[in-house]
């Protein structure tokens, strides 16, 4: 029997800001337990919450960037249970009145793009961190309260493959975005996904089981392709499917199932009485909209299209958000957007990885990239000699400068290497013989003298044309 | 509401209730079920939930400024065991 | 006592005084040395707080036995307010556990007693902070009122009890009951006070995201007892269900007055059926958020912690052992009706119904300056009293109307009318939002009728 896997997934993500959602308490990625908190944060008797605007400034801006329809009125609500990381016994989140709903993102699938609908987007706060030893547990409430964004897709996903592509797409518009780290080994992204197969083609959607404890984008396709498997060999076996929460074992490459809990947890939602509903007025939304940071399927667009890179280079250019944003400023002085882009992914990449300098802090600037790429556009020096000079460029200095110094330049001046060309072929008579009974060889050679000659400043195009023509008419 | 419900509604909510409370609760439990039937008899349809004393919404939003810390040792002031600036609690079991 | 006649000895004369009276009253819980932190319109000012008041590094216990090792790391906003403006806090008083309760017979530390007469309930659940004041000790304390929590133990005491507009006052810091419905409000013993006080404590705190930014008049100066032709409503339901013929004379001489002041004086009469809903309304809504509220009292981070093998059995056991029998049976209740099977039929239901309410008062109200009715059927009941029918109208009604203060989030005051066998008996004034300068108002008139300024009890 054939099966059609359905998945959905709910995406965790800390959003980048200050402080906390609901209180003034800074956060910073590990500080020492406990020093990033306040009353509110732990939940002490007589606090009250308060809303953070940068917080609600990335949520919308999440909005925009997912295609969701924005909710202006804020409200909040409380979901109401008991546990060690959950200071005041109930979290404070957006049940019934997510800020976005109803988007989409686009992931290029088998040759076209698909469309994974998003169901909604909305805010909630984040718990404290546990650690755990062999006979106690240590509590740290740094991150409690942290900003968190849940995003939960709509059951469009159809295999492992899709659900690492989408998972992907967001991470990248995401971090394209500035809203959050979105680094999946420190948690400020997770994911949980809902797997359920059913028979090809049927509308009768299968028993869901979640799966938890996915740490990678690799761990959302393992899980999910192990996942639709196994209830696949259930069904097959004539067995049912526990409605159940799994977790993923990275070492068994397999799905486990956790102590089975209760049926459902009654979280007792209801509305959160210590925040009034907050209005966000249009002048707002619209001047968020407008300051918003390009994303990759624009500047996607923008390479392909305008400045006609390859599709090759484009990935790789948009596969850094650090790389583009490089790129993006070179271009701003830049002559030759090709050009740009080979000396920053051929050449200066290589150059950086030897001491594993990351883009961002690459020593050339993207200034200087872009004047050099503009000099050998102009062809006042040879790639070869490119090459030189942006090795030269990781002391931090322009090129014209290095230039200037060590009196690197190309002749292009016809009537100078023509002077050359005919010094090395009257040096040369054996290499002329050789040419004309057709030994290819020989015309790289002399090339090659010329290049001696010249101490490397020729241009080596007008070399090679000026000597086939001259010798031509010997 | 039988003794035993009542005993469950109170574990949910973490506590235990002793027999002769819970008989009181099962009283209470009684006069809820009359102030019900009470108010089934007030029709309320197209009415919404009353959630704040006003319906004004506010249009404030707080500054992304750090303005409130405790330093580690105010943050543990109150916690019956800590350890190394963590609180303590038995081995939590997932 | 009143706010002018306060010295440079006045703190420390108080604490001598809560401390010697406590013996008989038992309305304190903690002692404070008074310290000067600041200067203003309460220079010399020795104050009591409810202990529901969050207090840094002062025990805070809301009279509950989970908290009666709770020392804050936090004031509460208006701790800092007070202190700022030159006020001296000397004690923390007893309250109802967790202000729920109406006649402070729940306290951790025992019964509060009634000056009056100490066989009778202080009532509450602000009973402790009214006693101070009552018992002529000091001249303002701190209370809170959630279904009228300061503007009956204020009758029952003989004093005046003010609750503000909600959000007038912010509610940082205080150790909630039932968010919607509580108010900080406070006991002094004369309008003009009433008026400088709330000058003290009111103003927008961006902590509290209920707080309000309307401006903070300078009430005290623009004091008038003028009411002529100020529409004064008479609350029907309530005189009709009240039996005591003490409360009737002195409400009605009080109106007579009010007439010839100039007032328009006219009968309203609210539907009978709501009337009879305020009270299981209230109920319901308070005892589910106030579930919601404290389940932060687990004992994990703050108060005292029962030992156990498990996190479940450390809350548990905590839990047991800290609260109450009648909280118990309120968070049962509490948590029933916030079930998501229940949810739609009890606690959603009562929040229709408060709108109900809520609409029902306010189209007659927003016509008009004031609502008044005595704030009480009676004086204060003894201690030992034999239960109440709780179906009556006039428990339903009468004894309970105030509530209607905390649903709309009206301005309501409670001052004293008169007297029943040797017991004060108070009127209360309820009007629109933010009005708080035509409730002075109004009050400083029936101050002038009644004559009943600044009466304390100081000998028991």
């Amino acid at each position: 029997m054939e099966y059609d896997v359905v998945v959905g997934i709910e995406i965790h993500l800390e959003l980048t800001t200050n402080t906390k959602m609901f209180s003034g308490a800074p956060y910073k990625f590990k500080s020492e337990a406990n020093t990033c908190t306040n009353e509110i944060d732990l939940g002490h008797p007589g606090t009250l919450p308060c809303v953070n605007m940068e917080a609600v400034k990335k949520a919308i801006m999440t909005c925009f960037a997912l295609n969701l329809d924005i909710d202006k009125l804020i409200k909040f609500d409380r979901k109401n249970y008991y546990y060690s990381d959950l200071p005041k016994g109930f979290q404070i989140t957006q049940q019934f009145h997510p800020i976005g709903k109803n988007g989409y993102i686009e992931i290029y699938v088998n040759g076209g793009y698909k469309k994974i609908r998003i169901n909604r987007a909305h805010m909630e706060e984040d718990t404290a961190k546990q650690f755990h030893l062999y006979d106690e547990t240590l509590i740290d409430f740094n991150r409690a309260g942290v900003p968190l964004l849940e995003i939960v897709s709509e059951p469009d996903i159809a295999s492992g493959e899709e659900a690492a592509l989408y998972v992907e797409k967001l991470r990248q518009t995401l971090d394209y975005l500035g809203v959050s780290d979105v680094k999946m080994e420190e948690g400020s992204l997770r994911c949980d996904v809902n797997v359920s197969i059913k028979p090809k083609g049927s509308n009768e959607f299968g028993t869901k089981v979640e799966v938890k404890n996915l740490n990678s984008i690799a761990n959302v396709k393992d899980a999910i392709d192990f996942e639709a498997n196994r209830q696949a060999e259930l069904l097959e076996k004539g067995e049912k499917i526990v409605q159940e929460t799994r977790r993923f074992d990275e070492k068994t490459m397999s799905t486990v199932s956790m102590r089975l809990k209760e049926s459902s947890v009654d979280y007792k939602y209801f509305p959160e009485p210590n925040i009034f509903p907050i209005k966000i007025d249009d002048a707002w939304i619209n001047s968020i909209k407008e300051a918003m940071p390009e994303l990759p399927d624009a500047k996607s667009k923008r390479y392909l299209n305008e400045y006609k890179l390859s599709e090759y280079d484009t990935n790789l250019l948009l596969a850094n958000k650090m790389m583009s944003s490089f790129f993006d400023e070179a271009m701003k002085s830049a002559t030759n957007p090709k050009n740009l882009c080979n000396l920053l992914t051929s050449e200066l990449v290589g150059l950086l990885q030897k001491d594993e300098t990351p883009i961002e802090k690459s020593p050339v600037t993207p200034v200087n990239l872009a004047k050099l790429s503009n000099i050998l556009d102009k062809g006042e020096i040879s790639s070869k000699q490119a090459k030189e000079v942006l090795e030269e460029m990781l002391s931090g200095k322009d090129p014209e400068t290095i230039i200037n110094e060590k009196g690197i330049k190309q002749v292009s001046n016809q009537d100078e290497i023509l002077k050359i060309v005919k010094e090395v072929l009257d040096e040369n008579p054996q290499s002329i013989e050789d040419f004309k009974n057709g030994k290819d060889r020989a015309l790289g050679f002399m090339v090659g003298q010329v290049m001696k000659k010249s101490k490397g400043q020729a241009n080596p195009k007008m070399a090679s044309e000026l000597l086939t023509k001259e010798l031509s008419e010997r | 509401m039988n003794k035993e419900e009542i005993k469950d509604l109170a574990l949910n909510i973490m506590f235990d209730v002793t027999d002769k409370e819970a008989e009181d609760i099962e009283n209470e439990f009684k006069t809820l079920d009359k102030m019900l039937e009470f108010f089934d008899s007030i029709d309320t349809s197209n009415v919404e939930e009353m959630v704040y004393p006003f319906d004004d919404p506010t249009s404030y939003l707080r500054q992304d400024v750090t303005s409130k810390t405790i330093s580690q040792n105010d943050a543990m002031s109150n916690v019956a065991k800590t350890k190394q600036g963590h609180v303590v609690v038995p081995k939590v079991v997932k | 006592m009143r706010l002018q006649d306060c010295t440079t000895n006045s703190a420390t004369l108080a604490l001598e005084i809560l401390k010697k009276n406590n013996e008989k009253l038992n309305n304190i819980v903690t002692f404070v040395e008074p310290t000067i932190k600041g200067e203003g319109k309460l220079n010399n000012v020795p104050v009591v707080l409810k202990d529901n008041v969050n207090t840094k590094g002062i025990l805070t216990t809301a009279s509950c036995k989970i908290l009666d090792n709770y020392v804050p790391v936090y004031n509460a906003t208006i701790v800092d307010k007070i202190e700022k403006a030159g006020g001296q806090i000397i004690a923390k008083a007893s309250m109802d556990e967790l202000a729920m309760g109406g006649t402070n017979l729940t306290a951790l530390t025992g019964p509060v007693k009634n000056p009056y007469d100490l066989n009778r309930i202080s009532g509450g659940s602000s009973g402790g902070s009214a006693v101070a004041v009552a018992s002529g000790a000091v001249p303002f304390a701190i209370g809170s009122d959630t279904g009228d929590s300061v503007r009956k133990p204020a009758s029952f005491n003989g004093i005046v009890g003010v609750k503000p507009t909600y959000g007038r006052i912010s509610r940082y810091g205080i150790i909630p009951y039932s968010s919607s419905l509580d108010h900080v409000g406070y006991f002094c013993t004369n309008v003009k006070d009433a008026a400088t006080l709330l000058e003290v404590l009111a103003g927008r705190d961006d902590n509290d995201m209920t707080s309000s930014f309307e401006e903070v008049k300078e009430y005290s100066k623009e004091l008038n007892s003028d009411i002529k032709g100020k529409k004064i409503l008479v609350f029907s339901n309530v005189i009709e269900a009240i039996s005591n013929k003490d409360v009737i004379e002195s409400f009605n001489n009080l109106i007579e007055g009010l007439k010839k002041k100039g007032a328009i004086v006219e009968n309203v009469s609210f539907d009978e059926k709501l009337m009879r809903a305020i009270l299981p309304t209230y109920y319901i809504i308070a005892n589910a958020e106030a579930t919601a509220n404290h389940s932060n009292l687990t004992g994990l981070l703050f108060g005292e912690r029962l030992e156990g093998s498990s996190i479940d059995e450390i809350m548990i056991k905590s839990r047991s052992e800290g609260f109450g029998p009648w909280i118990k049976k309120r968070f049962v209740i509490g948590s029933y009706a916030l079930k998501e099977d229940n949810q739609e039929r009890v606690f959603r239901k009562a929040q229709k119904i408060r709108r109900l309410i809520v609409e029902d008062v306010m189209k007659k109200l927003s016509d008009a300056d004031g609502l008044i009715a005595p704030a009480a059927t009676g004086g204060a009941p003894l201690i030992n009293s034999t239960s109440t029918n709780q179906m009556s109208d006039e428990y339903l009604v009468a004894d309970n109307h105030m509530v209607i203060g905390n649903f709309t989030g009206c301005p309501s005051i409670t001052l004293p009318m008169g007297y029943t066998e040797g017991l004060p008996i108070g009127v209360n004034l309820t009007c629109n939002p933010f009005k708080e300068q035509t409730m002075f108002d109004i009050s400083f008139a029936i101050e002038e009728i009644t004559g009943l300024a600044d009466k304390v009890k100081e000998d028991f």
